[in-house]
C-alpha cells in the first residue's frame, strides 16, 4: 500500500471550496448549465465546469453524484436534457460518440466495452474512426503494441481473444484503445478498480506522459490516494450539482472527504428503540472464487444489516449467495439455525428468504406483467389448491400486499413498466411480503434511482418489517443510506471484509475510508 | 504435441478441419481397399452437396456471427430459384442476376423491418419465411415448372477437373470472398464485434442498424445466389423441392462454430463444417449406410453442439460433481457475475 | 453560447417511439377491425354459409389447432418454438396406428404418453441447461425423421381396423375433430388462467431471471410447458390418424409453420409472456377462414400461402417495441 504524501496544510481562504482558477489560458473543453434527468431523478442541475490543456483533473463525489452521467456527455454518448458543451472555444452540440471521436475526445467507460470474441487487435481499433473499409493492417499493429507497451502490457499479444484475459488485462486494453485516438482530452471513469498496483502505476505513467504532450485527462475516482498522486486538481460534485474546482496542493484527504459528502443528515431514517432477536441468518466462511473471500456475519431478527462495499466489492455477490444464486459458494449459511443449500433459488425460498435485486428492470419485477402478477409471484404455491389456483383468491392476496407494501390498490391492473421507479420497487418489496411468518430480506441496491419521497416511504417499510420480526440485509454504495439504515454496518473492499460496526461506532467517514482504499 | 492438438480443437474455427481429417481416416479404413469410398466420384458427391447446402450455411452462419438468425432462407432459397428459371430462358445469366437482386431485396425488406420497428430476428424473418415461401408458390401456380434450358442444367453440374463443377465453384468463390470481407474489411470486424456485444459496439460509435441492414442482404444474396444455381442443376423450379435446407444449413454453420449467441466463428469454419456434413452423407451413403443416418448424424450433431454451447452446462456440471461429493478435484468456474480466469501472480 | 436543449434523436426512432407506446391493446384493436373485415368478406362470398364448406374448414381447423394450442405453451414460455412439432405428431400418428391392434384405449394412452416423453425431453434439455430451444428442436426434428426412415422404413402404417373411427363421427351437430379440438383449446386455456403452472409460464416466459429472483426454478416450467405441447400435438395426431385411417411421416409436414403462424397471427408475443390460448383460437379461425374464402373466390392455393405469409409479418410487426 502506497503511504499518502504529506501535503502542506495551506491556510486556504476557500471555504466550501470555490477557489481562484488554477491554469492560465483558456479551457480546451467547457461544459455551461449542464442538466440531465432520467424519469423523476435528476442526475445532473446546472453544472458548469472548465478543463484545462495539460491538466490531470480528478472527478470525486459519492455514489449518485452524477461523474457518470457527466463524463458519459462529455463523451456523446448521452444528450443532456439542457445546456451547451464547447470544445476549443466552438460550441459543439456532441450529437453521437462518432461526433467526439472526430473532435478529439476519448474515453473508457466503467462498464468495460469490450468485444469478448474479438482479438486484442480488433478491440483496440474498435469504432476508430481512422481505420479504412480496407485496413492497413501493418501500421495499425505497430501502434496498438506501442499502446500496449506504453501501459507495460506487452505480454499481452495482439491475437489473443480478449475473452481468455482477467478482466485487469481486459480494462488495459480499453486503455490502450483510448491511446490509440488521436484525441486531446482523455476521459478515464473508474479505470483502476480491477487492476493491480504495478499496472496501475503504469497507467499513471502513461497518463503523465500524456499531460506532457499538452493534453487534457479528466480522471473519475473513488480512490483518494489516486487522486493526490497523479492530479492537478480535483473538481468534486455532490448531488448533480457542482461544488467546487480546487488544486490539489490547495487541499487535503479529510477536507476531500468533507467537500463531498458535507451536507446535514437529512432525517429520512427513523429511529427504533427494540432490541434485536434471536439470529435469522448466520454465515461464516463464505467464499465465492473471484469475488468473496471468507465472509462472515449474523443478521438477528429485528436488525438492518448493511455490507457497504463499492462496485466489485463482494457486497452483491455476497447477497445474491444467500438468495440462491449463485452457484459455485463455498462456505456455511444457516437460516434459523438451519443449514441452508447453496446455489438454489428455490431453496433460499423455502428458508422463507426474499431477495429484491439491485436490477430493477430486468431481474426485480416482471415489467410486461401486470400489478398483481407481480405481487403474487411468490405466492403461488401457498394458495394454490392441487395446483389450480382461484383468481379471486390472488387478487385478495394481491390487495393485501399491495397494502402492506404502499402499492396504490386501484393500480392493480396495471402494467408494472407503467409505474414509477419508487412504485416499482414497492412493488419488488410486496412480493417479499406474504410468507405467514416473518423472514429473512436480502436486498441489493434498494434505492437505486428513486426519488427521495419515495426513499422515505422505502425506509419507514423496511423498519416496519424490523418491527415485525423480518431480518434484513442490504447491499448498497448509497453511503448515507447505509449509515442512516444500518444497525450494524459492514465494510467490505475488494472481496474482503475490512470493517464492522455497530450502533453508535457507525460513521461516515471511517466507512467511507474503509471502502474506497483502506489504509490497513 | 498435445498441447498444438489442445489448442487445435479449443479453436472453434478449426474444429471442423480436425472432424474432417478423423472422417477420411474413417472412410480411408472403411474403405478396406477396395477403393469403394475415396474416389473422384465421392469427391464430386461431396462438392456438389457442398454446393447445394454452402451458400444456405454461409448466409444462416452470417446471421448468426452478428447475432440475429435468418429464418427465411428457405423461402429466400425457393423464391430466387423460381425467379432464375422463369426469367433465365434466353439468358441463364440474367435470370440469375435477377434472383440474386431479389434475394437481395428481401433480406433488405427483412432487415429494415428489424431495425427500424426494433424487432427480434426471428419473427420478422419467419414472416419473411412465408411470405417468401408463398410468393414461389404464386409464381410457379404450385406446379413445377421445367427449365427449357437443357444445355445450362448439364452445363452447372458438370465435371470440371474431375471433381468440380459450376456451381461447387461458385460456392467456393463466395466462402472465400466472405473470409476475406470478415478477416480483412473493417465491416467484417464490426460484423462481430455487433455480434460480439451489440451494447459495446453501440457505444464505441459501430453504426448496428447499418450492419445488421448488410447482414441480411447479403444473407438473402448468397441464398438466392445458391438456389438460383441449384434451380438450373435441377432443370426446375418447384416451391417444395428445397425446403430442407434450414437444418443441415443450420448444423454446418454450428459445427463450423458459429454460436447463436452471436461473434463467434468464421465463414472458412463454416466451410469446414459443410464439408464435413457433405462427406459424411456421401461418405456414408458409397459405404452403403442408408439415408436416415444422415438424419441421425445432423441430429447428434445438432444435440452436442447445443448442449456444448448451452449457457448452464458448465453450472449443472460443477453442481453435479459437488454433489457427488468429490469437491476436491473440482475446479469451480469462477465469477458469479462475470467470468473471468484468475492469475497467481495477481 | 446558444443552448441547445432536446434530445437528438433519429428519425425511425421518434417515428417507432410515437407509435409504438401503443401497447398490445391498440394492437387488438387492429386484429379486431381486421376479424369484422374478414367477417363481412365472409359473409358476402357465395357459397360460404353452406355447411359443407364451413364443415370442411372447421375438420382442418381443428388438426392444425390442437398443434397450435401446443404451440403456444411453448412461445409463452419464452422459447420462440419448435421445429420438431410436426415430426413428432406424424411419429405420433404412426405409434398410434401401430398400436390401434391393443385396442383404442391403450393406443390413445400409448400415444399421449409418446408424444409427451418425445417433447417433454427437448423441454428438460432446454430448460436444464438452457439450451437454444431452436437448435434443440431442429436436432429432435433430424432424430425424429432418421428414427422413422429406420423404423418404418419410409412406408407408412395402415392397419385395417375401424377402431379409431369414432374419433372421427360427429357428437351431436358438431364434427368430433372439432368438438376435440374446442376441447382441448379450453383445457389448455384453462391451465394457463388458473394453474400455478400457467402462471409460472407467464413468469419465466417474461423473464427466467426474474422468476429466479423470486424462487421459481425456471427449468421445471420450461419442461411442463413442453409435455403440455406434446400433449395438445398427440391431440392432434390421433384425430389425423383417425381420419385418414394411417399412421405416416407425411401427415405433420409443415405443421410447426401452421401452428407459429396461428399463434403469431392471434397475437401472442413472440418474445414470450404475453398472450393465451383464446388468441391462438382466435388466429387460427381466422387463418383458416381467409383459406376458405380464397378458394371460395377461386383463387388457387399459391395465393394463399402468400397472403397468409405477408398476415403473419404484419402481425409481427404490430408487436413493435419503442428502442431504449
Amino acid at each position: 500500500m502506497q503511504a499518502l504524501p504529506e501535503n502542506q496544510r495551506t491556510k486556504s481562504a476557500a471555504d466550501a471550496g470555490l477557489s481562484a482558477p488554477l491554469f492560465l489560458g483558456s479551457p480546451i473543453f467547457s461544459a455551461r448549465d449542464l442538466s440531465k434527468s432520467f424519469g423523476p431523478v435528476n442526475a445532473l442541475k446546472h453544472l458548469s465546469v472548465d478543463f484545462y490543456p495539460g491538466e490531470i483533473r480528478a472527478i470525486c463525489g459519492e455514489n449518485g453524484a452524477g461523474k457518470s452521467t457527466l463524463v458519459k456527455i462529455l463523451a456523446g454518448i448521452d444528450r443532456p436534457d439542457a445546456g451547451t458543451i464547447c470544445f476549443d472555444g466552438k460550441v459543439c452540440p456532441l450529437s453521437s460518440s462518432i461526433e467526439a471521436q472526430r473532435l478529439g475526445i476519448a474515453m473508457v467507460a466503467q462498464e468495460l466495452s469490450i468485444c469478448p470474441d474479438l482479438s486484442v487487435f480488433d478491440n483496440i481499433w474498435l469504432g476508430s474512426v481512422d481505420v479504412p473499409f480496407l485496413p492497413r493492417r501493418k501500421e495499425l499493429r505497430r501502434r496498438a503494441a506501442e499502446a500496449l507497451r506504453l501501459l507495460g502490457a506487452e505480454h499481452i499479444a495482439l491475437n489473443t481473444t480478449v475473452g481468455q484475459l482477467t478482466i485487469g488485462e481486459r480494462q488495459l486494453v480499453e486503455i490502450a484503445r483510448m491511446l490509440t485516438r488521436n484525441a486531446r482530452v482523455f476521459i478515464l471513469d473508474e479505470p483502476t478498480a480491477t487492476l493491480s498496483d504495478s499496472e496501475i502505476d503504469r497507467i499513471f505513467v502513461a497518463l503523465a506522459r500524456i499531460k506532457r504532450e499538452g493534453h487534457s485527462v479528466i480522471y473519475i475516482t473513488h480512490r483518494l490516494a489516486e487522486v493526490f498522486k497523479i492530479c492537478d486538481s480535483v473538481t468534486v460534485l455532490r448531488n448533480g450539482e457542482m461544488v467546487g474546482t480546487v488544486g490539489i496542493a490547495a487541499i487535503d484527504r479529510k477536507k476531500l472527504i468533507e467537500m463531498m459528502l458535507g451536507r446535514p443528515f437529512v432525517e429520512m431514517y427513523p429511529e427504533h428503540g427494540y432490541s434485536a432477536g434471536d439470529p435469522l441468518l448466520q454465515i461464516e466462511g463464505l467464499s465465492v472464487p473471484g469475488a468473496v473471500n471468507d465472509f462472515s456475519a449474523v443478521v438477528p431478527r429485528g436488525d438492518i444489516v448493511c455490507i457497504a462495499g463499492q462496485v466489485g466489492s463482494g457486497a452483491e455477490d455476497v447477497v445474491r449467495t444467500v438468495a440462491g444464486l449463485v452457484y459455485n459458494a463455498t462456505g456455511s449459511v444457516r437460516v434459523n439455525g438451519k443449514p441452508m443449500r447453496l446455489g438454489s433459488a428455490e431453496e433460499a425460498f423455502e428458508h422463507n428468504i426474499n431477495f429484491v435485486s439491485g436490477d430493477r428492470a430486468e431481474e426485480g419485477i416482471f415489467r410486461s406483467l401486470s400489478v398483481t402478477d407481480n405481487l403474487v409471484a411468490t405466492r403461488l404455491r401457498a394458495l394454490s389448491r392441487f395446483g389450480f389456483l382461484n383468481p379471486n383468491s390472488l387478487r385478495a392476496e394481491a390487495l393485501r400486499l399491495a397494502a402492506r407494501a404502499g402499492v396504490d390498490q386501484r393500480r392493480l391492473r396495471a402494467r408494472a413498466d407503467d409505474l414509477s421507479g419508487g412504485n416499482q420497487q414497492k412493488l419488488a418489496f410486496g412480493r417479499c411480503l406474504g410468507g405467514a411468518q416473518a423472514g429473512l430480506l436480502v436486498l441489493i441496491q434498494p434505492t437505486r434511482g428513486i426519488d427521495i419521497g419515495a426513499r422515505a416511504e422505502i425506509y419507514q417499510l423496511m423498519h416496519g418489517l424490523c418491527s415485525e420480526g423480518y431480518g434484513l440485509l442490504v447491499a448498497s454504495t448509497d453511503l448515507e443510506e447505509v449509515v442512516g439504515l444500518g444497525d450494524v454496518v459492514i465494510t467490505m473492499y475488494r472481496s474482503r471484509q475490512v470493517g464492522n460496526y455497530r450502533g453508535k461506532a457507525i460513521n461516515m467517514q471511517d466507512i467511507m475510508a474503509d471502502i474506497i482504499h483502506p489504509l490497513k | 504435441m498435445t498441447r498444438f492438438l489442445s489448442a487445435f480443437f479449443a479453436n472453434r474455427t478449426a474444429r471442423p478441419f480436425g472432424v474432417l481429417v478423423l472422417i477420411v481416416v474413417v472412410l480411408g479404413i472403411a474403405d478396406d481397399g477396395h477403393d469403394r469410398v475415396l474416389t473422384m466420384s465421392t469427391a464430386y458427391n461431396v462438392l456438389q452437396q457442398f454446393a447445394t447446402i454452402g451458400p444456405v450455411a454461409l448466409a444462416l452462419g452470417l446471421s448468426m456471427m452478428v447475432g440475429e438468425f435468418d429464418l427465411s432462407v428457405g423461402g429466400i432459397l425457393s423464391l430466387a430459384g423460381c425467379v432464375a428459371v422463369i426469367t433465365g430462358s434466353s439468358s441463364p445469366v440474367a435470370g440469375l442476376l435477377l434472383a440474386a437482386a431479389v434475394g437481395a431485396f428481401c433480406g433488405l425488406a427483412q432487415g429494415t423491418i428489424m431495425t427500424w420497428l426494433n424487432l427480434s430476428s426471428i419473427g420478422v424473418t419467419l414472416g419473411g419465411l412465408l411470405t417468401f415461401g408463398g410468393l414461389s408458390y404464386f409464381l410457379t401456380g404450385n406446379t413445377t415448372i421445367g427449365y427449357d434450358r437443357l444445355d445450362v442444367a448439364l452445363g452447372v453440374n458438370a465435371p470440371l477437373l474431375g471433381i468440380f463443377s459450376i456451381r461447387s465453384l461458385t460456392a467456393i468463390v463466395l466462402f472465400l470472398v466472405a473470409t476475406l470481407v470478415v478477416s480483412w474489411t473493417r465491416f467484417g470486424r464490426d460484423l462481430l464485434a455487433v455480434g460480439s456485444d451489440r451494447r459495446a459496439a453501440t457505444i464505441v460509435g459501430i453504426r448496428v442498424s447499418r450492419i445488421l441492414i448488410a447482414v441480411f442482404v447479403i444473407s438473402g444474396l448468397l441464398t438466392a445466389i445458391g438456389g438460383g444455381l441449384l434451380s438450373y442443376g435441377l432443370a426446375a423450379a418447384s416451391p417444395t423441392a428445397l425446403a430442407d435446407t434450414l437444418v443441415p444449413g443450420a448444423a454446418a454453420a454450428i459445427l463450423g462454430g458459429v454460436s447463436l449467441s452471436g461473434g463467434k466463428g468464421r465463414p472458412i469454419g463454416i466451410a469446414g463444417g459443410v464439408l464435413v456434413l457433405s462427406m459424411l452423407r456421401s461418405g456414408l451413403t458409397a459405404i452403403g449406410v442408408p439415408p436416415f443416418a444422415h438424419w441421425i448424424v445432423t441430429a447428434a450433431v445438432l444435440f452436442a453442439v447445443a448442449i456444448l454451447d448451452s449457457e448452464e452446462l458448465s453450472r449443472r456440471v460443477y453442481s453435479f460433481c459437488r454433489a457427488v461429493g468429490r469437491r476436491s478435484d473440482v475446479h469451480p468456474p469462477n465469477g458469479s457475475s462475470i467470468l473471468f480466469r484468475q492469475r497467481a501472480d495477481h | 453560447m446558444n443552448s441547445v436543449g432536446g434530445r437528438a434523436s433519429e428519425k425511425p426512432a421518434s417515428v417507432a417511439s410515437r407509435l409504438g407506446s401503443m401497447h398490445l391493446d391498440k394492437a387488438s384493436l387492429i386484429q379486431g377491425i381486421a376479424v369484422v373485415a374478414v367477417v363481412i368478406f365472409a359473409v358476402s362470398t357465395p357459397g360460404f354459409l353452406s355447411t359443407t364448406s364451413i364443415r370442411s374448414l372447421l375438420t382442418t381447423v381443428s388438426f392444425v389447432g390442437c398443434v397450435a394450442v401446443g404451440m403456444t405453451f411453448i412461445t409463452l414460455s419464452g422459447n420462440i418454438m419448435s421445429f420438431s412439432i410436426g415430426a413428432s405428431m406424424s411419429a405420433t400418428t404412426i405409434v398410434f396406428m401401430a398400436s390401434i391392434a391393443l385396442g383404442l384405449i391403450p393406443a390413445l394412452i400409448l400415444a399421449f404418453l409418446f408424444c409427451a416423453a418425445l417433447n417433454g425431453i427437448q423441454g428438460w434439455l432446454i430448460g436444464f441447461f438452457r439450451a437454444n430451444p431452436l437448435i434443440i428442436s431442429m436436432a429432435a426434428y433430424s432424430m425424429i425423421i432418421g428414427s422413422a426412415v429406420y423404423i418404418t422404413g419410409g412406408r407408412g402404417v395402415y392397419p385395417l381396423t375401424n377402431k379409431a373411427d369414432i374419433l372421427t363421427a360427429n357428437l351431436g351437430p358438431i364434427p368430433g375433430p372439432l368438438a376435440a379440438f374446442l376441447f382441448v383449446a379450453i383445457a389448455g386455456q384453462l391451465i394457463l388462467s388458473f394453474t400455478r403452472l400457467g402462471r409460472n409460464i407467464y413468469l419465466v416466459g417474461t423473464s427466467p431471471r426474474a422468476a429466479k429472483a423470486a424462487g421459481i426454478e425456471p427449468w421445471r416450467t420450461v419442461l411442463w410447458a413442453y409435455v403440455a405441447a406434446g400433449l395438445c400435438t398427440a391431440a392432434s395426431a390421433v384425430l389425423v390418424a383417425a381420419r385418414y385411417r394411417s399412421g405416416d411421416m407425411e401427415h405433420g409436414i409443415g405443421y410447426e409453420y401452421h401452428a407459429i403462424s396461428a399463434v403469431l397471427v392471434g397475437g401472442t408475443s413472440i418474445r414470450g409472456g404475453e398472450g393465451s390460448v383464446l388468441r391462438t383460437l382466435v388466429g387460427t379461425v381466422f387463418i383458416a377462414l381467409m383459406q376458405g374464402l380464397l378458394i371460395l373466390r377461386g383463387f388457387g392455393i399459391e395465393l394463399q400461402y402468400l397472403l397468409i405469409g405477408l398476415i403473419v409479418l404484419a402481425a409481427i410487426m404490430l408487436q413493435w417495441k419503442v428502442r431504449t
